[in-house]
């Protein structure tokens, strides 16, 4: 048996820059070599630390960058506190890409509403990328990102290139007297962007606020084959052999997901 | 058809180990029955019923190394230090992982039709597409020798969850009792070759398959909605030891870990090991958050996984009915109570 098709060997990939986007985020940009990562908006990579272990993250680039990917982890747990210490140079395996990515033939020429609380908009930056790069074959589109306090904002320099293509509302639930934008959760800023029947509605983040919103979404009329949510769960394997990432339902996060679509799970699966 | 006295069928496991397999037989100690090596001196047990580990142990072993590779960590006077093999300029350091496929022939003797059933579940999750390459190297090459069962103990209940039946390939040898010995059908053309290496005549016996004998009978009712209402009686005294997956014959839930060793630690291993849904780690996701809270929904989660999920995303029901979560559960807790209704008790 060959070393390439066994799915649980790594490829190699170097980390080319590492950007400071928050005080607990950071966005490691990684080099492949001699192997192109083909992946589509919303897919996932499994990131291998030498010595550490392994985790999965969605890709938060463009999907026409296949040169570089990039990730944006926030210290969590061991693999995304030990990725912290990466300086630009050093070696890590990368599995994958895996999953289903967005449906973004369901999305052209729809109005599109994108709900990222947290870190949540890391999953949904590789879709917000394609979408700035192809703006023209989408109707309205609407990006609204809820954070808790000012310093937990990701991307921030890299919204204002995304404002002239979407609108985009940025709101913060704990923020200091200072700050100019909106306040409060993102569902109580709907309002204005939720359109009815004929959106598409893309939600990834903290799960309790993912339920609360397709909630929301759901009594003001936009169906349920409409809504996609990501989901996160900790996939060992990437590949449905470890049974780790199963969600009421019987779907596997890692091979049928991490994107669904409320047709196909109920609120409850999303998690609390 | 070939008639065999129980002395001659005893030689199929020694004529298994000169063609070269791994052979692994039922053998009684401690107590109970466990599928061993087979070795000379082994105490072969035929007259058993159920035994405590099953041949995913053996398929999917605990502490699979999936492959090996070199970090840079060095042991400081503070403990294990990590650094990350960085990379001076342009020229690429690659991780070379380094493993080696399974080459060992695996052949089972005397396991029960549920056991068998339970390795046509096993090849529906791991051969799905991508295959487990570890698994379908192992899987390739491995014989089995199938042994009718006769009847049931209090615990099994192969006949509502139709794994005494055999399907198709899933099978080399099979063996019955008869009244004087034993029959043997080859069913494959390993079985036989490896049935023509006794030198018995084969005969013309009508061989129609028969369920075993059940004390108690019941149909499963295991939606997802059945499952989330049927009662839990017993849940209470749960110790939460997970000897229901650890028995279980298809319980495959696993983790996958970096293992080290401490003289040498820039030598780190990618260890696969049995992970169970009844322990805490299993759902907790980074920041801590935990999918599965209580006693009760992980001991419904098993079931959930064991029936509509793996109807679901294989096609077959997980659960072979074997009754090993029932028989080694410490609390006495009995899942038939949840995903059945008795019919006619004894």
């Amino acid at each position: 048996m060959k070393a390439d098709v066994n799915p649980y060997v790594p490829k190699s990939a170097t980390v080319v820059a590492v950007k400071n986007e928050s005080l607990e985020t950071k966005t490691l940009r990684l080099r492949l070599y001699n192997w192109k990562a083909e992946f589509l908006p919303g897919q996932f990579v499994q990131l291998l630390l030498p010595g550490v272990g392994e985790a999965p993250f969605c890709i938060a680039s463009s999907p026409s960058e296949q040169k570089h990917l990039d990730l944006t982890i926030i210290r969590r747990g061991l693999v995304t506190i030990a990725s912290h210490y990466m300086r630009p140079g050093d070696v890590v395996g990368i599995r994958g890409p895996f999953g289903r990515p967005f449906p973004v033939s369901r999305m052209l020429g729809k109005d599109l509403l994108i709900v990222g609380t947290g870190i949540g908009i890391a999953a949904l930056r590789s879709l917000i990328l394609f979408i700035v790069e192809h703006r023209e074959e989408f109707n309205e589109v609407n990006l609204l990102y809820g954070a808790r306090f000012p310093e937990d904002l990701v991307y921030r320099d890299e919204m204002k290139s995304w404002t002239d293509k979407m609108n985009l509302m940025v709101t913060l639930s704990k923020a200091s007297p200072e700050w100019g934008g909106l306040r409060g959760r993102v569902t109580d800023h709907l309002n204005g962007v939720v359109k009815g029947e004929g959106q598409v509605a893309i939600l990834c983040g903290s799960p309790l606020v993912m339920r609360s919103v397709a909630g929301e979404l759901l009594g003001r009329g936009i169906k349920t084959d409409q809504i996609f949510v990501s989901l996160e769960r900790h996939m060992k394997c990437g590949i449905g052999k470890c049974a780790r990432c199963i969600i009421p339902g019987g779907w596997h996060v890692c091979r049928d997901g991490p994107v669904f679509s409320l047709d196909e799970i109920s609120l409850d699966s999303i998690g609390e | 058809m070939i008639r065999v006295k129980e002395g001659d069928l005893l030689r199929l496991p020694s004529i298994l180990g000169e063609m070269g397999y791994r052979v692994i037989v039922p053998t009684e100690g401690n107590g109970v029955t466990k599928f061993a090596d087979f070795t000379s001196g082994a105490r072969m047990k035929l007259d058993y019923v159920r035994t405590i580990n099953s041949p995913r142990d053996f398929l999917l072993p605990d502490g699979e190394v999936l492959y090996r590779y070199r970090s840079t960590a060095t042991v400081t006077s503070y403990g294990l230090k990590i650094r990350f093999p960085t990379v001076e300029g342009p020229c690429p350091v690659t991780i070379n992982a380094e493993y080696t496929a399974p080459t060992e022939r695996l052949a089972f003797f005397a396991i029960h039709p549920c056991h068998a059933n339970s390795i046509r579940y096993l090849d529906r999750v791991m051969l799905s597409d991508p295959a487990d390459p570890y698994y379908m190297a192992r899987r390739e090459k491995m014989f089995l020798a199938v042994l009718e069962c006769e009847e049931g103990d209090d615990y099994c209940f192969c006949v509502p969850a139709g794994s005494w039946k055999l399907e198709g390939d899933h099978c080399d040898i099979l063996i019955r009792r008869s009244e004087d010995g034993f029959l043997l059908q080859p069913r494959s053309e390993a079985g036989e070759r490896v049935a023509s290496r006794l030198d018995m005549p084969a005969e013309d016996i009508p061989f129609e398959e028969r369920p075993p004998k059940m004390r108690g009978s019941f149909s499963i009712r295991a939606s997802e909605v059945e499952i989330d209402r049927g009662g839990v009686e017993g849940l209470d005294s749960c110790t939460l030891c997970a000897a229901c997956t650890v028995t279980c014959p298809t319980c495959y839930c696993s983790d996958i870990e970096d293992r080290f060793h401490l003289v040498d630690p820039s030598n780190v291993e990618r260890v696969r090991r049995r992970m169970s849904c009844q322990r805490r780690c299993y759902s907790m996701i980074a920041g801590g958050s935990i999918f599965l809270k209580t006693k009760e929904e992980r001991y419904r989660w098993r079931l959930k996984h064991k029936f509509p999920f793996s109807v679901k995303a294989f096609g077959i029901p997980g659960c072979v009915g074997c009754g090993n979560c029932i028989a080694f559960c410490p609390a006495g807790i009995d899942m038939r109570r949840t995903v059945g209704s008795e019919q006619n008790e004894g």
